[in-house]
């Protein structure tokens, strides 16, 4: 049990909560009239953006009873903190709640969900079955957005880089040493590539990016599948390793003749090369969110009923193969106190939080995924009970 | 020439020659060591002094993709910090530190001062571990006190030492003078020892805090970091090295600019600190009446 749960259950606690937001919308003039005030806010954030399906029944489900003040921890991606903070953000402001989540990593997200020190998990990789063993309870996935791995490389005057997966796996294994190599060249006949060694660069700690990274090159690569495999932390056969998308972009920029990966929204922003990827329609694209969109849209079809879903290498003539889900990392079963409030910040993030997804560069949920996590949400239980 | 050392012959100029360039030999090796720290100090200025504003101190961090907003959260968080870690560490670290310096002749005194000083090597990341094993864990929450349970385990060595040391330079005749009057011990304790080595503890403390509030490996797992307010201790708590770490790993420029603001203004209240501790050093030890 939290100590101080209750303690700010006043109603000035309130008020200063949505004076500290700062936004826009109509403070409430009073929490007691809370229902009004989320409503409100509600109707001001539609209005910013174009509303979502399927939102209006979903955020008002599940309402904070008047006055009480929930704060809620989570952890885990890094890859998902951007758009956390934000669509937490829009959802405390409605609800008068907290949400504190931190971005320690994937790994320790599943590790501070299994110790019960936070309140749900936040992953861009599936919980392996030691993990869901050494969890108390059974964990859900809720698939909550979409991430991708960016391809950079550091060749000075070369724009436009091309890459199979093939390819790209071989570098990786330490087969294919120089960029001059004929099955490069192959595919970037209009660029001039000298005789450079190629200098990998992996991710050092675990990472659902690697995860993401290392599942497609099992998907596309046999050898890659069998000498190494996929995971949030592998055993690289070659390359040197940097900690975190910073560490190995630094890794990168400093370094003549090297590539790495990280996750698509820190190319975004640092501005860098990133190398165009031949997808399975056999066209090459660049990590995007309609890349990414496309890429989900195909697993979406046939989405498994619990969510964990990989779709790397997707069908599509617009997919960007090195795409795959994130997801929110919850007990089936939840604590009593809390239980109504997760469920009601799942649902929103799921709904009408993919509103923020966009301009974030993230892929927002394709509908029949949204369909689905409702459907997982719908199934968690409060204290034992059903909802 | 190693022999010219030991031999008063040799010419003057010579002798001369070697004075000087041993000289500025010397003289370049202490700007070698200084100029890392001009460097930082440099350095941070230089990134840090265009982002500071009252936001900064005063505000909440604002999402992602929204400018502005500040850190005033993690400036309070790490002052609630200092204080439970002050409020737990200093009253074992003072007694400690007492016993060490007058009852600390025994096999047990030499073990703990040995313990003592292997703790002020502990890395502080481990510190945290522990932290996080004896109060984050069996509460199943990350909060204030955890953290200052952390910061109070890096604090005591160095507090029980400085307050050996500071009562140790209290003459012996002191006590005894006092004791011969027919003073308590426990008396001479509270009213002669301690307000004589008073001037070295509250270095011995200022300098734990100065050490204390840059940590953030202890933090990580323990105050866990905060986007609000405090909330009471039992809650996951913001400190300010804790924030400038997440915001200069994150890839947000707004961000690294409000991380080098808050790292120079972080740096300044250490090196305050700092030369508030010389202050204190000068005129608490003049005291000793």
């Amino acid at each position: 049990m939290k100590w101080n749960t209750t303690l700010l259950s006043s109603l000035a606690a309130g008020a200063l909560l949505a004076a500290c937001g700062g936004s826009s919308a109509p403070a409430p003039a009073s929490p007691a009239a809370a229902s009004s005030a989320a409503a409100s806010a509600a109707a001001s954030s539609a209005a910013a953006k174009p509303a979502a399906p399927a939102s209006g029944a979903a955020s008002a489900a599940a309402k904070p009873s008047a006055g009480t003040k929930v704060n809620l921890t989570g952890a885990g991606s890094t890859a998902d903190f951007p758009l956390f903070t934000k669509v937490f953000d829009a959802w405390g402001q409605q609800t008068g709640n907290q949400v504190n989540y931190q971005s320690v990593g994937s790994g320790a997200g599943i590790e501070q969900l299994t110790k019960k020190t936070v309140d749900f998990g936040a992953s861009d990789a599936i919980m392996t079955d030691a993990q869901e063993k050494a969890a108390p309870a059974p964990v859900v996935h809720i698939p909550v957005t979409i991430v991708a791995a960016a391809v950079s490389y550091n060749l000075p005057g070369v724009t436009n880089l091309k890459l199979d997966g093939e390819t790209l796996a071989n570098i990786y294994l330490g087969t294919i040493k120089f960029w001059d190599d004929p099955k490069i060249t192959a595919l970037n006949a209009d660029v001039k590539l000298a005789h450079t060694p190629i200098a990998v660069v992996h991710r050092s700690d675990g990472s659902g990016t690697t995860y993401i990274f290392t599942n497609y090159l099992a998907a596309v690569s046999s050898d890659w599948k069998s000498k190494v495999g996929a995971a949030t932390s592998v055993n690289w056969p070659v390359g040197i390793g940097g900690a975190g998308s910073e560490g190995v972009s630094g890794q990168v920029s400093q370094t003549p003749g090297a590539i790495g990966y990280f996750e698509y929204a820190y190319a975004v922003q640092n501005k860098l090369a990133t190398v165009l990827m031949k997808n399975k329609a056999g066209k090459f694209t660049a990590p995007s969110v309609p890349g990414s969109t496309a890429a989900a849209a195909g697993a979406a079809a046939n989405m498994p009923a619990d969510g964990k879903a990989i779709f790397v290498d997707a069908p599509g003539d617009d997919t960007y193969p090195i795409a795959g889900f994130s997801w929110i990392l919850s007990y089936k079963d939840l604590d009593a106190a809390k239980g109504k409030t997760l469920i009601d910040l799942f649902t929103y993030t799921t709904t009408k939080g993919q509103d923020f997804a966009q301009p974030l560069q993230y892929a927002p949920l394709p509908k029949p995924v949204q369909d689905l996590d409702a459907k997982i949400i719908g199934g968690l239980t409060i204290g034992g009970k059903a909802q | 020439m190693a022999s010219s050392a030991f031999n008063t012959g040799g010419s003057l100029p010579r002798r001369q020659f070697i004075n000087r360039v041993m000289g500025a030999l010397l003289c370049l090796s202490a700007a070698v060591a200084l100029t890392p720290l001009l460097l930082v100090i440099g350095f941070i200025l230089a990134n840090g002094i265009s982002g500071i504003n009252l936001d900064l101190l005063t505000k909440l961090p604002k999402p992602v993709g929204e400018l502005g907003g500040g850190m005033g959260n993690a400036f309070l968080g790490t002052a609630i910090l200092i204080a439970l870690a002050s409020l737990f560490g200093v009253p074992i670290g003072v007694l400690a530190g007492i016993y060490l310096s007058e009852f600390g002749n025994t096999g047990f005194a030499r073990i703990l001062r040995f313990l003592t000083d292997v703790l002020t090597g502990v890395p502080s990341i481990i510190i945290g571990i522990v932290a996080y094993t004896l109060v984050v864990v069996p509460t199943h929450s990350f909060s204030a006190v955890a953290g200052g349970v952390a910061l109070a385990i890096i604090m005591i060595p160095v507090v029980t030492r400085t307050t050996e040391e500071a009562l140790r330079r209290v003459p012996n005749a002191l006590r005894e003078a006092s004791l011969g009057l027919g003073v308590h011990e426990w008396k001479t304790m509270m009213y002669i020892v301690l307000p004589a080595g008073l001037g070295g503890i509250v270095t011995g403390v200022m300098l734990a805090i100065a050490r204390i509030s840059g940590e953030t490996a202890p933090l990580l797992f323990t105050a866990f970091g905060s986007r609000f307010w405090q909330d009471g201790l039992g809650n996951p708590i913001a400190a300010v090295p804790l924030q400038v770490y997440k915001y200069a790993l994150a890839p947000y420029k707004d961000w690294h600019d409000q991380a080098w603001a808050a790292a120079f203004i972080l740096m300044m209240l250490i090196l305050i600190l700092n030369v508030g501790v010389r202050v204190v050093t000068r005129s608490g030890f003049q005291k000793i009446r």
